[in-house]
């Protein structure tokens, strides 16, 4: 991540933050004291924390507030009488926590390999392994279904070798992989960062003392990384309980529920007659499960800060060299290639059985799903909501960012918590959320429900990439302008947010590109007129459409690798200036 | 305040004044004078099917912009309560599920009496004597089986229940289907059939997939040997290439009738009726055909590879009862599942 210039004379390596490994130490200048409490609030920067606390209240407490309320209603807890609520809360925690560790191990792995060793092309290995991430986990299982189907490329290769087994990727355990497939790409990035804050001179010191290369690692590497460990399995963790369109696709064939699923039933079932109670106690329970996982988090010492500039020890390969080539290069072609293969063979065939032969081969069903008025008023829907999204999300996570590294005031700890709880929410308690207070607000069975509810999700990703930036940026430059005669609102705006500006683009376009495939969200808030592109592909792929469903899902992914790779690329690139 | 942050803090009220303009923007929409008439159809249709409909009606009557909702009909039906307890439906048409759903929504006043001149072109038992819904294509529930894997379909319901299919049937969810859920009471009422029955498809395991296009999906790439399927599916997929065949069971058809209904709380009654009685009218149910399905009218045609219906043992059986054993016989199909 950044690099820091550490001015000693006005750093402290105060608490480092624990919002993943990747957070950057806070400073405090020690200098006159540059903002002046509430007296002052007047002159600036009181009204820009006004106007964010109103939004972050009006964004985050309300509908929060609303589940609260319904929640707790007695109607409302007869729903943890019901034995399905127990199964499906079980197998969500189950394969939730499964799933983060598997992708924690697998993230770590990938980590230590790609970060410390010298395995040939890393930089190519680094972009395929990360694919599973560009793609939305819906259109990842529907891919894996594609694979693994009994027509599919495997089994009809098992069945050319002669086995019988037919492997299947439905039920409990192909819940659990998938989810593990589509999070250790985070696992990664988190565990990645936090390997590259270990200092060289303690492996270093181990290895003069005699140790091999693997009780280096078992010994000091991986226990120091332990907090980063920890943070990538919270945030897995979390993701993974929320997501809906794995265990919707692997596990409701096989009877395998989880809440999201269930708590969709609920809405969509005619048998439940008012659902809203009952799916507001679910969203509770939830919501006291994600904010003690968040407290949890800030309470736990995320590293010792250690000296800059050393670098970690180059892990030695040797004889292990050629197997992990080898094993690298077929996790990339199974877990990331082969399955978009089988995607776009099922996109390219006319329909389910027939042959795969260059002759069937045909873009119908690209060309048919892509066109269909359903489709051009899905996409239309997304891309208005996700550009909507997109542009109050930089704002408002800039204005956030902004009073938490500049400003000083009591009120910042809670508004931290404010801004970044909707983050480890579930995206089924925001839309639930939403679906009570949006009669309320007159926008019930319209596209603000769901841009509201876009936003409230999707503003801690603006926030966390203007921050880490805007920590780095001295203070200095801000004093000068304070000592020119400006004020402190406008000393900030034109010389730190003009500074993070990059930043917060950066994360509006993640914000942009991360909404515009949104499935867990959109589909409990959809309205006439407002369907959205990842409901527009999952109808599709409910109705029967495989054939154009996974023309759409194939086009959304590339386009998703895509952008996101280019927006990785240019914020690198930025970031190397 | 100096220029340059007057110009920058009314960005930072973007999120608030887009969400509170919003509140007054819904009820803004298509109250315009110029604006085309907007016609809210909630339907079950598969999404490519419902496409080619609006766009025939488009093209027929100008200045009428039809937006469709498309979902399961449990989804719809969800979704029509929650509106109706915030007061108003929103939608102007229904066109989904099965009879019995349109008979409690017209006991309960929801649905307007219908003003279409081609419900007279119909076979009575496909509309509504009291005149709130007509009928609009004719979806039987059949077995589907794919030719890859056994060459002859099990010849009843009664079959299913055998041995040989123990962990091959895939079926639809009758939570989620309308369809689906018309057949359980229906199977539930068949002498023949009834309660045992039930318990026995149950212990043979079936896969249960959300609605009937999955089904037939699972049958077509052999992921199931056998599905319990509306017919249309499977000659739509047969039609493609897939190796798929549908066999009628020798004991009896349940079929649902998709009929189409306007809401009493519509404004657009005119426009809503127009689109009820396309649907209904020779143009609509040669569409229908062309879309694989059967059609309610003599004079439409047969869709390819299909039966014609004197040829198949529909059953017919008395929808009142069905309407009121139907949620009790979706919940013992719930409750043999867990």
């Amino acid at each position: 991540m950044t690099t820091h210039t550490i001015d000693k004379a006005a750093t402290k390596p105060e608490q480092v933050h624990a919002d993943g490994a990747t957070a950057p130490i806070r400073k405090r200048p020690t200098g006159k004291k540059l903002f002046r409490g509430p007296r002052r609030s007047g002159d600036g920067l009181g009204v820009l924390r006004t106007v964010v606390w109103v939004a972050v209240a009006f964004l985050v407490g309300l509908p929060l507030a609303a589940l609260a309320v319904q929640g707790i209603q007695p109607a409302a807890r007869q729903v943890f009488g019901d034995p399905a609520v127990a199964t499906a809360a079980l197998n969500s925690v189950a394969s939730a926590s499964g799933s983060a560790l598997l992708a924690t191990i697998a993230g770590a792995f990938l980590a230590v390999v790609l970060e410390r060793s010298n395995v040939p092309s890393k930089g190519m290995l680094r972009w395929l392994v990360m694919l599973p991430f560009l793609i939305p986990p819906f259109i990842g299982a529907m891919a894996w279904m594609a694979l693994l189907g009994a027509n599919g490329p495997v089994n009809k290769s098992l069945q050319g070798l002669g086995i019988d087994a037919e492997m299947s990727i439905f039920g409990g355990w192909g819940v659990v992989f998938l989810l593990a497939v589509h999070s250790y790409p985070v696992a990664y990035l988190v565990i990645a960062a936090a390997l590259r804050r270990i200092p060289g001179n303690l492996e270093e010191a181990a290895r003069i003392s005699g140790a091999g290369t693997a009780r280096v690692l078992g010994t000091v590497t991986l226990p120091l990384l332990r907090p980063g460990l920890f943070a990538a399995f919270v945030l897995t963790l979390v993701a993974n309980l929320s997501d809906f369109g794995i265990p919707a696709l692997i596990g409701l064939p096989q009877r395998y529920t989880t809440l999201t699923t269930l708590v969709y039933r609920y809405l969509a079932s005619s048998t439940t007659s008012n659902p809203l109670p009952a799916v507001s106690a679910i969203g509770l329970v939830l919501l006291a499960l994600a904010v003690l996982t968040v407290l949890a988090q800030r309470r736990l010492p995320a590293g010792t800060q250690w000296g800059s500039g050393a670098t970690g020890m180059d892990l030695e390969l040797g004889r292990a060299r050629l197997p992990l080539v080898i094993l690298l290069w077929s996790w990339v072609g199974i877990i990331c290639l082969v399955p978009l293969l089988a995607l776009a063979t099922q996109a390219l065939l006319p329909a389910p059985g027939v042959p795969l032969t260059w002759e069937n081969l045909t873009m119908d069903n690209i060309v048919r799903a892509s066109t269909s008025p359903g489709a051009v008023s899905g996409i239309g829907n997304s891309v208005m909501l996700a550009g909507g999204a997109a542009v109050c999300c930089t704002v408002l996570g800039m204005g956030i960012a902004l009073l938490l590294t500049r400003g000083r005031h009591r009120s910042n700890g809670s508004l931290d918590v404010a801004a970044t709880l909707p983050q480890a929410l579930p995206g089924l308690v925001i839309a639930v959320g939403w679906l009570l207070i949006a009669p309320m607000l007159g926008i019930f069975n319209t596209g603000w429900v769901i841009l509201g509810a876009y936003v409230m999700a999707f503003t801690a990703l603006v926030v966390q990439a203007v921050r880490a930036p805007m920590d780095s940026v001295s203070s200095a430059l801000e004093e000068a302008a304070r000592s020119a005669g400006a004020t402190p609102l406008r000393a900030l705006l034109d010389v730190t947010a003009r500074l993070a500006g990059p930043a917060a683009v950066t994360g509006g376009v993640v914000v942009l590109l991360t909404a515009v495939r949104e499935l867990t969200i959109s589909i409990l808030l959809v309205a006439p007129g407002s369907q959205t592109l990842g409901v527009t592909i999952f109808n599709l792929q409910q109705s029967g459409d495989y054939g154009g469903a996974s023309a759409l899902a194939l086009v959304v992914a590339l386009v998703g690798i895509l952008g996101l790779s280019a927006t990785a690329a240019l914020a690198n690139r930025r970031a190397d200036k | 305040m100096n220029k340059r942050l007057s110009a920058i803090a009314p960005l930072m009220l973007i999120p608030v004044l887009g969400l509170t303009a919003c509140a007054g923007g819904a009820s803004a929409d298509g109250a315009g004078e110029a604006a085309p008439k907007t016609l809210t159809v909630y339907t079950s249709e598969p999404q490519a099917k419902i496409d080619q409909v609006v766009e025939a009606f488009e093209k027929a009557n100008e200045g009428v912009n039809v937006e469709v909702f498309r979902a399961a009909t449990g989804e719809l039906k969800t979704r029509i309560a929650t509106e109706k307890q915030a007061g108003k439906i929103t939608a102007d048409v229904i066109l989904a599920a099965d009879v019995p759903t349109f008979e409690a929504y017209a006991a309960d006043g929801a649905l307007a009496s219908l003003d279409v001149e081609n419900a007279a072109a119909l076979d009575p038992k496909f509309a509504d004597p009291d005149g709130f819904w007509v009928g609009t294509r004719i979806i039987p529930t059949i077995i589907a089986y794919n030719t890859g894997a056994i060459t002859e379909a099990p010849a009843s319901w009664a079959a299913l229940t055998e041995d040989t299919y123990k962990g091959k049937i895939a079926m639809p969810n009758p939570d989620v289907s309308g369809a689906a859920a018309f057949n359980t009471a229906v199977w539930l009422q068949e002498p023949a059939l009834g309660k045992s029955w039930m318990e026995s498809l149950v212990a043979n395991e079936p896969t249960v997939l959300e609605s009937n296009g999955p089904v037939g999906q699972a049958v077509a790439a052999g992921s199931s040997d056998v599905g319990i399927v509306v017919d249309y599916v499977a000659r739509e997929l047969a039609a493609k290439g897939s190796p798929i065949a549908v066999g009628y069971p020798s004991d009896g058809v349940p079929y649902v009738s998709q009929p189409a209904g306007v809401f009493a709380d519509s404004e657009n009654q005119e426009v809503a009726n127009d689109f009820v009685d396309f649907l209904i009218s020779k143009e609509g149910q040669e569409l229908a055909v062309t879309q694989s399905y059967l059609p309610v009218r003599s004079d439409a045609g047969v869709p390819a590879g299909a039966p014609a219906l004197n040829e198949i043992n529909l059953l017919d059986p008395d929808q009142v009862k069905i309407a009121a054993g139907q949620s009790e016989a979706v919940e013992y199909f719930n409750s043999l599942l867990k």
